[in-house]
């Protein structure tokens, strides 16, 4: 059984990956808005946002821009990049795949 | 990428954006009515270790290779400063080894490989020939010849013909000075591929008999006479008497035929009357696709075909060189390979004396390796940063090397052993920067690789433990160690031999007087040209000869005066065949080819050249009288078996010379006329008032250093005539000094190495024997307590190392017995297998493992056996 960060690391990336697919955000309003889109079932703490958030840039995947947030402070703000589209689309659809083969295993017997 | 080179902006934004997540927690809290610090109390609990999510963070961002590797950058620098005194002997000696090399390097690159300053310099070769019975192997050739070679010629483009000789310089505001010079045909520039600083070189059909005297200048002359100023093309100058119009400049890097050559002239290709004289060599290009052996070939069938239409030339051959080959001479090229493999030797030496350094440390610092372990470092992330350690340190070593590399490059080109044109290629430039990186980073990972490797196979258990004292491991640390001395030792042992060898050559060659018995510092000598086409007539030139020497007579301390056409040991004035009376020789056969000298009587007794049989020259001997000559001891035991030969005649130069017939009356001393290091040849002798040549050498014997009469003179016998030059001042012990020089470079390079091999090699013993002692502190406390005598303690140390050299020794010995023989073209008078040197060699080498094993054993005896059996 691989190492449970594993799994928990990766579906992370991908629900960053849709939520700023929509708009770009900060990381405050990611993990709010991860809370509100799964009726507060995800709760993605700091400790495994940002990690993920450092590594997806590091990838190319999304890039930062400094913006004024809503509070009138500084906040970094998280968009897709192109490549970034491509791999959501990709993640999307293995993740599809996998809860799929894992619901059937565990839905009967 | 960011985040390597803008480390602290990185880590302030980070700072920051979880700053804000914090600030917004705390919002939240306050928002559902928690009080401001129970509110940041709940925010921090929320969001868990700060430090460890800068960590990720920082994780998840990456290290990239080149932050791992100045991060190993870094950290070796501090292990290399935190212990100087290795990093210090370690630089020291890599700086010796990695300098030594980078110099040699230059020197060897420019000599044999750096392109040359012409258009496809590898395309252009120099003609020679050479036959029997005027054997020099490049020798020289004649206008007719070259007639000849021109027409059969396939190929290369355009064959050139050119000479050197001493040219006579004046005419304009300057007084006249004798340079060195070539007379050229046409075609010489464009064959070499340069172009001229300013003007033209010579046109097509500038070399037809009938053209008008043409000069081109080399840059220095031009600088020295005329100002560097442009308007010199088209002034007129007096090349030996002869107006010659200024045509072009060359640039200084251009020196050919030779590195003093100053003027190029044109030559007039008169059609020879006969064949002779043999002043000429060819120069030509290769035709495209042609190679070098190809033409070699076709110019051995020319060969034949000369051969054929004249008979005196038996044996005849053509070489052909290589432009570089040329300029190189037939010296330099084993010298420097011996030399370079020599240096590389030293370095070898040098690496294994860091390496044994590094060893030693590797225990030192083996529970710093072992914590770093255990602390959850790879094992190839260990091995990485020592090498990088061990890299940084070769580097270190590297560039502390340069500058000695560029003081020996330096003084090599100013020193110019053998005076090759060559010389100007070697510099020390970016190529020679390469290369020292490129040795330094190789020497690194050398040496650092063993103890790195060592180190990272540290066992944890027994390292962290107290002492880290494995037996197994530390026996076989030490066997590593002692074979690396052992190898220095054998190494340096056989550079050893080779200096060795080298200097009892060279002090053999030193001892070469070559035949003359007069202390060489009282003996001046100096070469006078006239100047004046008017001494080219016999009786003008005798008088004014005899005013020269009348004059020198005269100035206070000249104890003798005479004057020749050569000199000891090799300024060689003329060679030529000779006919003895009675002789039947056949059409086609010739005497050997000897030396032939012009003298005034008091020659003999100024060098005081013993006489034999008969008597010397007198003044008598002139043109009124009967025509005689002297021979040398080696010519009369050659052609006259040693026996009547007083009485018997000779004719200068072949059957065929017109020349008249001398009565030998003479027999001398063998003298050298062709270099210290050449067997003597048989020479005859021929007086000055019979044969009359327009340049002599004035030879002066003083009772004292004659160098201090050189002004007086020269002053004396400028004032003659105006247009009297004088060159080649000097006494006969320079002469004889420079003579040698290429072999005291080489011998004096040697050693150096040798010396620095040898330091290299007693340092090593030194650290390895203080170590075992060292090692060893317990049981010499033992034994001092068991009641050992201090002898005893210092027997058992130097034992020690005593038996490492004997091995080394031994080693080394074999060693030089297999590779000496590539001296064999260097070594004058002495044998590869010299057995003095090949008994003395080891004899130094244990003195100095003795000194350096003397101080560990002293050391030794110091130790208190209260304190060691305490520890």
């Amino acid at each position: 059984m691989s190492k449970p960060t594993d799994l928990v690391q990766g579906t992370v990336d991908l629900l960053i990956l849709k939520t700023i697919a929509i708009e770009p955000m900060h990381g405050w309003a990611i993990a709010q808005r991860i809370r509100q889109m799964s009726n507060e079932v995800l709760q993605v703490g700091q400790s495994a946002l940002y990690p993920a958030l450092h590594k997806l840039e590091q990838e190319g995947w999304i890039e930062a821009e400094w913006k004024t947030s809503e509070s009138n402070r500084r906040a970094k703000y998280y968009s897709l990049t192109r490549a970034g589209r491509k791999a959501l689309a990709k993640e999307a659809t293995q993740w599809e795949r996998l809860s799929a083969a894992i619901s059937l295993i565990v839905r009967t017997a | 990428m960011r985040s390597l080179f803008r480390r602290t902006e990185v880590e302030q934004e980070l700072d920051e954006e979880l700053q804000y997540h914090l600030e917004r927690q705390i919002d939240e809290g306050l928002a559902k009515g928690l009080p401001r610090d129970e509110a940041r109390y709940a925010a921090l609990r929320a969001l868990g270790a700060i430090t460890q999510n800068k960590e990720a963070c920082r994780a998840m961002r990456g290290v990239s290779w080149i932050e791992n590797t100045m991060q190993d950058l870094r950290y070796g620098a501090r292990a290399l400063r935190k212990n100087l005194a290795f990093t210090i002997a370690a630089v020291l000696a890599l700086a010796l080894g990695i300098g030594a090399n980078t110099a040699m390097f230059s020197v060897a690159y420019g000599m044999l490989w750096r392109p040359l300053p012409y258009v496809d310099a590898d395309r252009v070769a120099v003609v020679y020939m050479s036959y029997f019975p005027r054997d020099f192997r490049f020798g020289t050739m004649s206008v007719r010849d070259y007639l000849i070679w021109r027409e059969d010629n396939r190929a290369f483009e355009n064959p050139s013909l050119f000479r050197t000789l001493r040219m006579d310089i004046g005419g304009n505001i300057d007084a006249p000075e004798q340079v060195q010079g070539a007379s050229v045909t046409a075609g010489f520039f464009s064959t070499l591929g340069v172009q001229p600083l300013i003007g033209r070189t010579f046109r097509v059909g500038e070399d037809k008999p009938g053209t008008g005297s043409r000069a081109v200048l080399s840059e220095s002359i031009w600088r020295r006479r005329f100002g560097a100023r442009p308007d010199a093309l088209g002034q007129t100058i007096l090349v030996n008497g002869v107006p010659s119009v200024i045509i072009g400049v060359m640039r200084d890097s251009f020196r050919f035929p030779r590195r003093e050559t100053e003027v190029w002239t044109n030559l007039p290709l008169n059609p020879p009357p006969r064949y002779g004289p043999w002043f000429y060599r060819g120069v030509a290009r290769l035709k495209p696709g042609v190679t070098l052996q190809q033409a070699q070939a076709e110019v051995n069938n020319i060969a034949l075909r000369m051969m054929q239409r004249n008979p005196y030339y038996k044996r005849l051959t053509l070489p052909v060189l290589s432009l570089r080959e040329a300029l190189l001479g037939n010296s330099v090229k084993p010298a420097l390979l011996v030399l370079t493999g020599a240096v590389g030797l030293v370095l070898l030496i040098a690496v294994v004396n860091v390496a044994n350094l590094m060893l030693a440390r590797a225990t030192v610092r083996k529970r710093e390796m072992a914590l770093r372990l255990s602390l959850g470092a790879a094992r190839a992330r260990l091995v990485r940063q020592l090498l990088t350690e061990s890299v940084l340190l070769a580097v270190m070593g590297g560039v502390t090397g340069l500058a000695l590399a560029w003081g020996g490059v330096e003084l090599i080109r100013a020193w110019n052993p053998g005076n090759l044109p060559l010389i100007d290629s070697v510099r020390l430039d970016w190529t020679a920067l390469s290369f020292m990186i490129l040795v330094s980073v190789s020497t690194g990972v050398l040496f650092g690789l063993a103890p790195a490797f060592e180190s990272a196979r540290t066992d944890l258990n027994s390292a962290i433990k107290e002492g880290g004292r494995t037996q197994a491991a530390g026996q076989t640390r030490g066997r590593t160690r002692a074979t690396l001395v052992i190898s220095e030792i054998a190494a340096s042992l056989m550079l050893l031999v080779g200096a060795g060898l080298l200097l009892r050559s060279f002090m053999n060659l030193r001892a070469v007087t070559g035949g003359f018995s007069t202390p060489s510092r009282q003996i001046l000598t100096m070469l006078i040209s006239p100047g004046n086409a008017k001494y080219n007539d016999v009786p003008a030139g005798t008088a004014f000869y005899s005013e020269v020497l009348r004059r020198a007579r005269n100035v206070p301390g000249v104890e003798m005066a005479a004057l020749t056409d050569s000199l000891p040991p090799d300024r060689q004035g003329d060679a030529d065949t000779f006919t003895v009376e009675g002789q039947s020789l056949a059409l086609g056969e010739m005497n050997p080819v000897v030396s032939v000298i012009t003298a005034t009587s008091g020659l003999f007794q100024a060098f005081r050249i013993p006489l034999v049989k008969g008597r010397y020259f007198t003044e008598h001997d002139n043109q009124d009288s009967k025509p005689v000559a002297i021979v040398s001891e080696g010519f009369a035991r050659r052609f006259f078996s040693n026996q009547n030969v007083l009485g018997r005649r000779i004719k200068h130069s072949g059957p065929g010379s017109g020349e008249q017939w001398m009565e030998i009356v003479g027999v001398v001393g063998n003298v050298k006329y062709l270099g210290p290091a050449v067997d003597t040849d048989p020479a005859y002798y021929m007086p000055f008032g019979q044969k009359y040549y327009t340049r002599m050498f004035l030879v002066v014997r003083s009772s004292g250093d004659a160098g201090r009469l050189a002004m007086l003179l020269r002053q004396e016998i400028q004032s003659i005539d105006p247009g009297v030059t004088l060159a080649q001042i000097g006494t006969m012990e320079r002469a004889l000094s420079l003579s040698v020089s290429q072999p005291r470079f080489d011998t004096m390079v040697l050693t150096l190495f040798a010396g620095i091999a040898l330091l290299l090699a007693a340092v090593g013993i030194y650290g390895l024997i203080s170590y075992s002692v060292a090692q060893r502190t317990h049981e010499i406390g033992v034994r001092m307590a068991l009641g050992a005598a201090q002898a005893d303690i210092v027997r058992m140390v130097v034992r020690q190392g005593a038996l490492l050299a004997a091995i080394g020794i031994v080693l080394g010995l074999g060693g030089a017995l297999a590779l000496t023989h590539l001296l064999r073209t260097m070594l004058f008078g002495i044998d590869v297998r010299d057995p003095l040197t090949f008994a003395g060699a080891p004899l130094g080498m244990i003195v100095a493992v003795l000194l350096a094993t003397l101080l560990p054993a002293l050391r030794a005896t110091r130790i208190s056996p209260v304190v060691a059996l305490r520890d």
